[in-house]
């Protein structure tokens, strides 16, 4: 597939058009700036409403907040380490594995976008 | 007697007359027929025991229907006609045929009132499940299909040892609510595990689903784990073991979803996670409790299926569903992008969204009965949940870097399978009364309260917030090509390896032992011969006398014996 040709934006469809903002890197840094902003309203919120207590950590305020930001860092950190361990080369269990295989062109139908 | 025609019968009939009908529309539109008749059968069906047959002296139960049967088979069959949709353009007959035999025997051991029959359609599901994998056709499918075969058919057999020991201990075969205890029980209770991909008895399905072909998955991806876990709701609802097992089973998979490349087994991870929230649910089994897990249940078909569908036609578009080979591919697969993120956005449990209003029924069963620590576990389970499914599977197949692959939008069935899956999956979440209405108790919870809203939102907005923290600084691990230990290692290479090494010491020991003991008979033989053959000494002196005293004696200790047997 032409990897670097210059593409005209109105080859795509009105729908996929709608997101091209995910390749300008300065969009995409509004967008993350936006999520900064909407947690922070978030855990802003935590103080507006009355809760319903049911388990002693939520008094805690931004605890759904914190507690998710925290566990995600920590899954991800975990996860990355036991990566250390685990990876293998992907022909590791070859050929009694579908992994290093390439998937059955009878099954497929690739097709070109506009092709 | 048969009061109505068993619904598997009618998927049975159905798989044969696939065969009488040309490859095509013809056989496409049958695919979707027999789902939709099956569904509306089961949707008019009456409660109670409609068919039971006396055989060998069982009484078999082919049609008990309740509640919990009924809401199942209702999801079976949605999920039914929307993996044939998706499949429209399939030629493979063998697939057509196995995928038919599949969900008939699937819903079949949904209405098995007994553990017989619950045994002939659970195999049946194992074997005609099996070739969706080898449908794909190549050498690593062929063994990849074999070990999930002898893995289903293990719990196949378990279940079976179970049902007889069951059978001697209670003199009954009806499958209901059981208490563990016996070997009977623990039997049974691990052939449900295995099927349910309890921990450690897992990784058949992480190595068989994103081996199978790309309709394939989708349609595996429904009826083996989800008949497990209604198996597990009728059979063991309450069994406190269950929680533990379901709050193991939330955690372990979304430390591999991580790090995992192919797609579809990230999906395969994630799948087991959800199973996990239905297993706890079962566990603490309080009508809440168990309102949650089938209703998750429900809901988790619809939207895993989506999933697995989006990612199939990015298989299917591109030929790769690995994570290091894909990106950007929003440009020119932009609904089966927005499909994505709908089951994305389902699976996370977002307000509005299918999941938001059923995992929260078991996470709110786990307060109420106050298993704090569950709650905690669930909790991290679904930001954990929202960061690979929700987030990693759109953000690496459609954004990230920029593969420079172009590949046409997915067929217009698959759109329209997508599409379907993901309009249900909103409608749920919009307005889950009509789900409520199907679950087996009467459901007394209000989902869309200011606090739930906002915590939720919380929780899902601070898991994104990681995400992009730990991109943006190339903390999260980057999409590579390999694979990654799980506990089949232990089958796969361990054990081969153990044999390998340890079998010639133990052969030579065994020729040894067999050459000496040989020896000794010969040796025997010979002097045998010696002595007795016809050179030899002794057989020269035998009178001719002797045979006829012999059978004389035989003749007078069979006499003896039957004297003595009168």
């Amino acid at each position: 597939m032409s990897q670097k040709r210059k593409e005209d934006p109105s080859e795509f469809s009105p729908l996929a058009r709608l997101f091209l903002w995910a390749d300008d890197p300065v969009k995409v840094n509004r967008m993350v700036y936006g999520l900064y902003a909407v947690c922070v309203l978030l855990f802003l919120a935590d103080f507006v409403y009355l809760k319903t207590i049911l388990v002693s950590a939520e008094r805690i305020p931004g605890f759904y907040a914190i507690y998710g930001f925290v566990m995600c860092a920590a899954l991800v950190i975990c996860a990355r380490m036991m990566r250390v361990v685990l990876k293998r080369p992907d022909r590791y269990y070859a050929p009694r594995d579908v992994e290093s295989e390439p998937h059955p062109a009878a099954d497929l139908d690739r097709i070109e976008h506009n092709g | 007697m048969a009061d109505i025609f068993p619904v598997a019968f009618l998927y049975f009939l159905g798989a044969a007359l696939l065969l009488l009908l040309p490859k095509g529309p013809a056989r496409g539109s049958l695919g979707l027929l027999i789902p939709v008749l099956g569904g509306i059968m089961v949707w008019f069906l009456p409660e109670g025991l409609l068919w039971n047959v006396r055989f060998l002296g069982l009484e078999l139960e082919f049609m008990r229907v309740d509640k919990l049967s009924r809401v199942f088979a209702v999801i079976f069959s949605i999920a039914a006609f929307l993996g044939n949709l998706y499949a429209w353009h399939v030629r493979d007959t063998m697939q057509q045929v196995a995928a038919m035999i599949y969900a008939g025997s699937a819903i079949g051991a949904l209405f098995a009132g007994d553990l017989i029959t619950l045994f002939l359609f659970w195999e049946g599901t194992a074997m005609a499940s099996v070739f969706l994998i080898w449908a794909r056709r190549t050498e690593g499918a062929y063994h990849t299909g074999m070990r999930y075969l002898i893995v289903q058919v293990g719990s196949g057999v378990l279940l079976l040892a179970g049902a007889a020991l069951y059978h001697r201990e209670t003199g009954s075969l009806t499958f209901e609510a059981m208490t563990l205890g016996s070997l009977a029980t623990w039997f049974i209770f691990l052939a449900f595990g295995i099927k349910a991909a309890f921990p450690l008895l897992h990784n058949w399905l992480q190595d068989a689903y994103p081996a199978a072909t790309v309709t394939g998955t989708v349609i595996l991806s429904t009826f083996t784990t989800k008949l497990a876990i209604y198996a597990l709701a009728r059979g063991f609802a309450g069994t406190e073991l269950l929680i533990y097992i379901g709050a193991i089973m939330t955690l372990f998979p979304i430390f591999y979803a991580v790090i995992e490349n192919d797609l579809r087994r990230v999906l395969a991870y994630s799948l087991n996670n959800q199973l996990g929230f239905m297993v706890v649910g079962i566990g603490i089994g309080t009508e809440l409790a168990l309102n949650g897990a089938v209703a998750h249940a429900f809901a988790h078909i619809l939207y895993k299926g989506l999933l697995f569908m989006s990612m199939g036609a990015v298989l299917f578009r591109t030929g790769t569903a690995k994570g290091s080979e894909l990106g950007g591919l929003y440009k020119t697969m932009p609904l089966t992008m927005i499909f994505c993120v709908v089951g994305a956005a389902s699976i996370s449990g977002f307000p509005l969204f299918s999941g938001f209003v059923t995992k929260s029924l078991v996470l709110s069963a786990s307060t109420k009965e106050q298993y704090y620590f569950i709650w905690f576990v669930l909790l991290f389970a679904s930001a954990g949940v929202f960061h690979h499914s929700g987030i990693k599977i759109p953000y690496f197949a459609f954004f990230a870097h920029d593969s420079g692959l172009r590949p046409k939008e997915a067929p217009k069935h698959m759109l329209l399978a997508m599409g379907i899956a993901a309009a249900l999956s909103i409608a749920i979440g919009v307005y889950p009364a009509p789900l409520y209405a199907l679950l087996p108790f009467e459901v007394k919870y209000v989902n869309y309260t200011t606090p739930h809203v906002v915590t939720q939102l919380q929780l899902l907005f601070f898991s994104a917030l990681a995400f992009a923290v730990l991109m943006r600084t190339h903390t999260y691990p980057p999409e590579l090509k390999s694979v990654n230990l799980d506990t089949d290692w232990a089958y796969r290479r361990f054990l081969p390896r153990m044999i390998n090494r340890v079998a010639p010491g133990l052969w030579s020991v065994w020729t040894a032992k067999l050459n000496f003991w040989q020896e000794r008979f010969n040796d025997l033989v010979r002097s045998l011969h010696h002595t007795h053959g016809p050179e030899g000494r002794l057989a020269s002196v035998w009178p001719t006398g002797s045979m006829v005293l012999w059978i004389a004696v035989l003749l007078a200790v069979t006499l003896v014996a039957n004297f003595l047997s009168l």
